[in-house]
């Protein structure tokens, strides 16, 4: 009787050290796609909104993620197109606010080589890696298309896109837009600060400006 | 005048129109890239404006048509041109821009260019495309937990097997020399018998194998809430729902970090790209080098894109749910522009070379331990950096005696508790 005693004992042994061994060794699973154990998850997981995530009120489910609501304006925010301004009549009204110094370049300079660089190019010849992958590379700057391509054209082209290139207002302030035009005019060719405004533009902004005010005599 | 003069003539005059004619088809090239490119294809894919092949078939025949359109589209839709206002009507009355600024010369080449453009070799990318496949099949090392496994059931079914020939051999001994059969015992009475006569062995195989069992289980212990394996040195490398590779965007595109994860230089979040910013590429770009138009569909699908006509629709749009691959329990604070901006670390410090990452893996094991032991050995860099002057020189003053010119991140206060506690 002894002996069945011992062996009972002996299977309960065995069987609680199996079932410990179990545990840690598929604890230590590589399964891509587990993330592992958590101790307290709710102090992991809490219930305070975080980003990126749903959540669900008054049974729909929602994003964490919204837009803020119409209207609203950022703190420190500059402003950045004013309602109704087209892409010809930016061309003549938007100059760029920011006073220029070599700081300032070297910055639009920086903010060239992260969001600029991959389709236009280092020199903005239109031959950057990704550039030239798209059906249609974009011009270069110093090219006929874009030589005196005016800054409220080129303020107007980032914030909302043009042809294949998309709106990099998400990515970029208001202020980041300016500084790298200063840098994209110098790969045009002209001093930043003072860019050269050819005849033909010249010819271009005063007969938008003319039929502008036109149209502001005939709606008075 | 001899004949062969005259053939030399003409052969001149040959030579002289095959490469006027040559140097406008390069000159139309030319323009057209700085022109017309931003806005129409020589393919069929439509960009903002439609795409150019076969355009020599479709527009009227009669009169300078194209040239009057690419010099001024306003002035032929005005004329009252069915064709114009049909196109223009077609493409959501979004009008072309008016070329007024190209000379009569520059636009008959680009005419030239348009309606028979030069064949080009596409170039197909076999290169990456076996890097890409030789990447994506990952090493994957057997668990030793199923290489003991199989072991055991072979020795099983060895004992068995050994059991039965044993039996049988007996049996045909115990006939051959006329003693009595021994009555059939089973295997499991068989089992216990062995196991009451060798208890010294199962002692000492059962202290072997709790040893290993405790083991493992501390090896788990420090798994817990750590999305690391310290065995493998394998972080957490989960499957997200677009086969992202960051090989082909950041490394052979070389597109910076921040073009997608933009706000790691102003917020605590490096942030994950909206599709906004995919859709600024893959606009255009509509197939990928290894999965097609699989996986880019993908983004066309959450976005609302329709990659045949060009255009959005809003009501389609459904956002892409990435799975968080570097997580931080809610308890921690960290702000990647501080160590970005301020501390000018770079990001492969922390996420390794995520440029030959086909699937985004965690290269860190992300504890506090890890944290801590670089903020001990990290030294400030001070110099040019005015948000520490005033700390500087309080720290100077303290540390006057060890003659300290330089400072680590701990001695700053990097590894007080509330610094990332609170």
């Amino acid at each position: 009787m002894n002996f069945t005693k011992i062996i009972n004992l002996k299977t309960l042994t065995v069987g609680a050290i199996a079932g410990v061994m179990a545990f840690g060794l598929t604890s230590c699973s590589n399964a891509p796609n587990s993330p592992g154990y958590e101790f307290m998850p709710d102090m992991y997981r809490s219930p305070v909104l975080k980003y990126y995530n749903t959540y669900t009120l008054n049974g729909d489910t929602l994003q964490s993620a919204m837009k803020p609501v119409a209207g609203t304006i950022s703190r420190g925010c500059m402003p950045g197109i004013p309602a109704g301004m087209d892409y010809e009549k930016a061309g003549v009204y938007l100059k760029n606010p920011i006073l220029f110094s070599d700081a300032v370049l070297t910055e639009g300079g920086a903010i060239y080589g992260k969001f600029c660089v991959h389709c236009h190019g280092e020199a903005g010849k239109g031959d950057g890696k990704v550039g030239v992958k798209l059906p249609g590379p974009p011009p270069p700057y110093d090219g006929a298309g874009l030589k005196n391509l005016p800054e409220g054209k080129m303020f107007y082209t980032i914030t909302n896109g043009k042809g294949l290139m998309g709106s990099h207002a998400s990515q970029l302030s208001v202020e980041e837009r300016w500084k790298v035009i200063y840098y994209v005019q110098k790969l045009q060719g002209h001093t930043p600060g003072q860019p050269a405004v050819a005849d033909s533009v010249k010819a271009e902004i005063a007969m938008v400006v003319k039929t502008d005010n036109k149209k502001e005599k005939q709606t008075k | 005048m001899s004949r062969n003069a005259l053939n030399l003539l003409l052969g001149l005059i040959l030579v002289g129109f095959v490469s006027i004619n040559h140097a406008s088809a390069a000159d139309g090239k030319t323009v057209f890239k700085q022109n017309c490119a931003v806005c129409h294809a020589l393919t069929d894919q439509k960009i903002t404006g439609p795409g150019l092949k076969g355009l020599g078939d479709r527009i009227p025949k009669e009169g300078d048509w194209l040239f009057n359109w690419i010099k001024n589209n306003e002035k032929v839709i005005k004329s009252g041109n069915a064709y114009a206002n049909k196109i223009l009507k077609e493409n959501g009355n979004a009008a072309m821009t008016v070329f007024e600024s190209l000379s009569d010369d520059e636009i008959k080449a680009v005419e030239a260019y348009i309606l028979n453009p030069p064949v080009e070799v596409k170039a197909v990318a076999t290169a990456s495309n076996a890097d890409a496949g030789s990447g994506a099949t990952e090493e994957k090392g057997v668990n030793p937990l199923y290489i003991i496994l199989s072991v055991i059931v072979i020795l099983g079914i060895l004992t068995g097997i050994l059991r039965g020939v044993r039996l049988s051999l007996q049996r045909v001994n115990n006939d051959k020399e006329g003693n009595e059969q021994a009555e059939p015992v089973s295997f499991f009475e068989e089992g216990k018998k062995w196991l009451g006569e060798h208890k010294r062995f199962m002692v000492v195989c059962l202290i072997v194998l709790s040893c290993i069992g405790m083991k493992s289980c501390w090896n788990s212990l420090f798994r817990v809430g750590v999305y690391y394996d310290w065995q493998t040195n394998k972080g957490y490398h989960p499957e997200q729902p677009i086969k992202f590779s960051h090989k082909i965007h950041a490394g052979d595109n070389a597109i910076a970090c921040q073009y997608c994860h933009n706000s790691v230089e102003k917020s605590r979040h490096a942030g994950i790209p909206t599709v906004n910013i995919c859709m600024n590429c893959h606009k255009g770009i509509q197939e990928g080098p290894i999965t097609g138009t699989k996986e880019i569909a993908k983004i066309y699908a959450a976005s609302g894109f329709d990659p045949k006509a060009g255009t959005y629709d809003v009501s389609k749009q459904n956002p892409i749910q990435w799975i968080k691959v570097h997580n931080l329990p809610d308890h921690v604070y960290f702000n990647h522009s501080q160590h970005v901006v301020v501390g000018k670390i770079e990001c492969t410090q922390c996420h390794g070379n995520v440029k030959e990452m086909t699937t985004v893996e965690q290269k860190s094991p992300l504890t506090m331990k890890w944290c801590i032991e670089c903020h001990r050995k990290t030294e400030v860099a001070m110099a040019g950096n005015p948000y520490y002057d005033r700390l500087h020189e309080a720290l100077k003053e303290k540390y006057k005696k060890e003659h300290l010119n330089t400072f680590t991140v701990a001695q700053m206060g990097g590894i007080e508790c509330a610094k990332c506690h609170y």
